[in-house]
């Protein structure tokens, strides 16, 4: 081979020592990734003789398993349909069988005068670089972490300020209806106030922090848009009022009354924006007007515009009023008694309809606040929306006859729900803790009962169920005020006999809408306990033994059908005794996994019965079956238990089948 | 759930409807690339069917904003993908290719509405691909985890991975881009969801509930699915036929497509 020319005439290089001592290495393979040629560079790395790789070995024999697995899915077709590969990682196997990280790139060659093509490859050992990448990931991955965390910090913390808050506002409220002196009035408005603006702040902190985690949605409902407005504005009425503002709205005529959308999302919006308009005016108007802009077969768009005579933003803030946690625009704000996290939330409920908020301002002349939204057509034929819809007229015929029991200790509560029963023209008594509850319901004849989870002594759940196993001539339907997550507690509504849940806080609307669906299915005489079937859950539940079980759920969902009911008992009686020999194969082969199994093949027969203790006594006994080091007694103790208990729910079902 | 219209499923997979043909020919790309896959081999039948080709959620230019971890936790959730999208486009009588782990896909999508197919290919199919009592799948439980170890440093291209790290802009994903590969992009986090789902798999009771003639092709030589493998799976296919072409690797479709196409065509004219 001749000598390379270059430019230095006293250096030469030979394209042999070009190939063999470069700085990197080098590998040619076939289309079947067969090796036939290296340089000296990667032998070396690799610690093979020459003759001990060329045509024997193939690509796959040089890497670790995980990259090869990725040379076949990944890199290899990416070669053949892009001709090259570039900057890819791949472990390398040396022959030793230590691993070394290699950076690769592959071009694609036609062998000459046929249809086969050949693969270049060069590589660069990439030890050091892959430390320093670790590293860097790691600070990276950490950093985003403690990030999370903070979120959650915050996200737990504002829960946990909200609760004492809100019993601060209600004692204020309270507090100001009593005689006060102008002094003491003063104070009390003061303490009302501050601790309204608290409320504010930390409610959008929680609103802020669940945008940012993705986990709001947004629903679909039909809803009156402009019973929405009226209640909006009716409740800033008095804010303007005292500021001597007016504050009116402008509906174009063509709206229809209900649209398909989520109504929360859109009052939170406007309800933000309004409030920012009043505070910010000290004189003349803030006005919100909503225009149809078109509309389609299904869909209609709808523009808000919400405007004032106040003190304006000047041009180079314009861009800074939606930055949530700017130091200056959170000062500034605060002295207007804001929270300065308002517009920054509008905007992202905004970006959730796909929308944006478009803002005009002029210093000293007012500003204009604009939005469009597309919503969905209310369709009169969706039934779903339909009761809705309807749920004003069947109220008021329906409600006059209905007999309802409050149950709630929170004096506040207490008095927003009476307040609300009252404008409904709804009989009422109102008690305050489970045992009274328990007590009135012996008395007297109740179709309803609004019942707070948290009482003291007897709590919600208790009351609940107690209730369920009085001798009554017709159950009440028991709806439960919670704050807590519904699906968190569902199987405790459940057990208790609880129908439904109201989650707290609740608007005037909420209550009224459920109270209306279960009033009207009532009166249509669905979901109901008739007198015969109550008396039956109560000998079963004393007849078998306690807490093996529990048929109320199946016989709610046998609705009366006898028959049905016997089937479906027998069949789950048949299935727990295959699953008792299951078991017993399981302990005598020792085998965890045959228990976690039966756990998984039995989860929805232990689930319509609720057998939870053999479902508690069979996790322990496959975590005693795991721990290999466990004493055979305690296995053989344990076993003994949980077969008793399958036992006693296979006489227990026998026995109950017999009866029906 | 809802089902989507058609418009809103052609963004969601990406999907491409080509050819003269009436029966439609549906292709399903494997793990690691995207419809690109069948490059080399659809337009082999595009005069006498109609080509469907379409992206995985996740993969390729499909619509990833569709994917949520929760849905797609289940190789049955990417057959019922196939399944919308027959029906969305109306397609009948359809003959369904799949390659590597989309042949599992497509078993599950068949199984569950054999209505609609008429027959089935698979290129390297493995029901499972972790050695479990007696049965060889290939690899360990421990392989599968240094794969995705391996996932986690790639992503085609060192540096797709690394330079928005390094520039401090993992939002701006496209400073990375142009130094990277053009095909098989696909979102990182996913993949790696779609390699576990893929890897970590096992199908091989299903096998026998597909009724519909099938045609296995493998590879003399695959390393990601062996050749005992195809053998188990004609074996548990009772109207399936296995050809083994000569080539090597994971890859037929991209290979040795001359040798593909010739397969699967005899298969259908027979």
């Amino acid at each position: 081979m001749d000598a390379e020319k270059t430019s230095n005439n006293r250096i030469h290089e030979s394209p042999e020592d070009l190939y063999h001592e470069a700085p990197c290495g080098y590998i040619s393979f076939t289309g079947d990734a067969v090796i036939y040629n290296a340089n000296k560079t990667v032998l070396k790395w690799l610690q093979y003789s020459r003759e001990e790789i060329i045509d024997k070995l193939r690509v796959h024999d040089l890497l670790s398993i995980g990259s090869k697995i990725y040379f076949d899915t990944n890199f290899f077709p990416l070669i053949l349909m892009q001709g090259y590969v570039n900057e890819v990682a791949l472990e390398i196997k040396r022959k030793d069988g230590s691993n070394f990280p290699v950076l690769i790139n592959v071009k694609k060659v036609k062998v000459k005068d046929t249809n086969e093509n050949c693969y270049w490859a060069s590589l660069f050992d990439i030890s050091d670089r892959k430390k320093y990448e670790r590293e860097l990931l790691t600070s990276k991955l950490k950093a985003e972490q403690d990030t999370k965390t903070k979120t959650e910090f915050l996200n737990t913390i504002s829960h946990e300020i909200r609760t004492p808050l809100n019993a601060i506002l209600g004692i204020g409220n309270l507090l100001a209806k009593t005689s006060l002196d102008p002094k003491q009035k003063e104070f009390v408005d003061i303490l009302r106030l501050s601790s309204e603006n608290l409320l504010m702040l930390v409610n959008n902190l929680l609103d802020l922090s669940k945008l940012e985690a993705n986990s709001f949605k947004l629903e679909e409902k039909a809803f009156a848009i402009r019973t929405l407005v009226n209640s909006l504005v009716h409740s800033l009425e008095i804010k303007a009022r005292e500021k001597n503002i007016e504050l009116y709205t402008e509906v174009d005529e063509n709206l229809p009354n209900y649209i398909a959308g989520d109504p929360i999302k859109l009052n939170q919006i406007l309800t933000n924006l309004l409030g920012n308009a009043i505070k910010f005016t000290t004189e003349g108007h803030v006005k919100l007007g909503i225009y149809l802009l078109g509309s389609s077969d299904t869909r209609l768009r709808l523009k808000f515009r919400v405007s004032d005579t106040g003190t304006g933003i000047p041009e180079d803030k314009l861009e800074n009023i939606f930055q949530e946690f700017s130091q200056a625009n959170f000062k500034v704000d605060l002295e207007k008694d804001g929270t300065g996290l308002g517009l920054s939330i509008c905007k992202k409920l905004l970006k959730m309809h796909g929308s944006e908020i478009k803002v005009k301002s002029e210093v000293g002349r007012g500003s204009e606040f604009s939005f469009e939204i597309d919503y969905k057509k209310f369709d009169q034929r969706n039934s779903k929306f339909q009761k809705v819809h309807h749920l004003k007229e069947k109220m008021g015929a329906n409600f006059s006859s209905t007999r309802l029991l409050v149950v709630e200790d929170n004096p506040i509560n207490n008095l927003v729900i009476s307040e609300y029963l009252k404008d409904w023209k709804i009989n009422f008594d109102t008690v305050e803790d489970g045992q009274a509850a328990i007590a009135a319901v012996r008395k007297k004849k109740y179709d309803v009962i609004l019942m707070d989870l948290h009482l003291p002594f007897i709590d919600g759940f208790e009351a609940s169920s107690t209730i369920r196993n009085i001798d009554l001539e017709k159950q009440p339907v028991i709806l439960a005020l919670s704050a807590s997550n519904k699906e968190s507690i569902q199987n405790r509504l459940t057990r208790a006999g609880i129908d439904d849940f109201i989650s707290k806080p609740f608007g005037p609307e909420d209550l009224h809408r459920i109270l209306s669906n279960y009033v009207v299915s009532r009166q249509r005489g669905k979901a109901n306990y008739t007198h015969q079937n109550t008396k039956e859950c109560v000998v079963n539940k004393e007849e078998v033994s306690n807490d093996s079980f529990d048929l109320s759920g199946l016989i709610k969902m046998a609705n009366n059908k006898p028959e049905f009911l016997k089937k479906f008992v027998l069949n789950t009686c048949t299935g727990f005794k295959t699953y008792s020999q299951d078991f017993k194969k399981a302990i005598q082969d020792n085998d965890p996994s045959q228990v976690s199994e039966l756990l998984h093949k039995s989860t929805m027969s232990v689930f319509y019965i609720k057998a939870d203790r053999l479902v508690k006594l069979l996790n322990e006994c496959k975590c005693l079956l795991e721990n290999e080091e466990e004493d055979y007694k305690n296995i053989k103790s344990q076993a003994e238990k949980t077969s008793a208990e399958f036992e006693r729910i296979i006489t227990g079902l026998e026995k109950f089948s017999r009866k029906l | 759930m809802n089902q989507l219209n058609r418009d809103s499923l052609i963004k969601r997979n990406n999907i491409n409807i080509i050819g003269e043909g009436k029966q439609p020919i549906v292709f399903a790309h494997g793990y690691g690339c995207d419809q690109n896959m069948w490059r080399f081999v659809y337009p082999a039948f595009l005069s006498d069917y109609k080509v469907v080709l379409f992206d995985h959620v996740g993969a390729g230019n499909s619509d990833g904003s569709y994917y949520n971890s929760g849905k797609y936790n289940d190789l049955q959730a990417f057959a019922d993908d196939i399944l919308e999208i027959c029906h969305g486009l109306e397609l009948k009588d359809v003959i369904l290719v799949g390659h590597s782990v989309s042949a599992m896909i497509a078993l599950l999508g068949v199984v569950k509405d054999p209505s609609i197919f008429s027959k089935v290919v698979m290129i390297g199919p493995s029901p499972c691909y972790i050695n479990k009592n007696g049965y060889k799948g290939g690899f360990s439980e421990e392989d599968i985890h240094e794969l995705l170890y391996t996932l986690d440093d790639n992503f085609l291209g060192w540096s797709a991975k690394m330079a928005p790290v390094i520039m401090g802009n993992p939002d701006r994903p496209e400073l990375g881009e142009e130094l990277t590969n053009s095909f098989c992009r696909t979102n990182p986090e996913i993949a790696k969801e779609f390699a576990h789902l893929t890897f970590l798999s096992d199908n091989r009771s299903d096998l026998p509930k597909l009724k519909l003639p099938t045609l296995i092709i493998q590879t003399k030589s695959d390393a990601i699915a062996p050749l005992e493998v195809a053998e188990f799976v004609h074996k548990e296919i009772p109207e399936s036929q296995l050809s083994i072409i000569e080539a090597t690797g994971h890859c037929p479709n991209l290979s040795a497509p001359e040798q593909t196409v010739a397969e699967i065509m005899k298969f259908l004219k027979s």
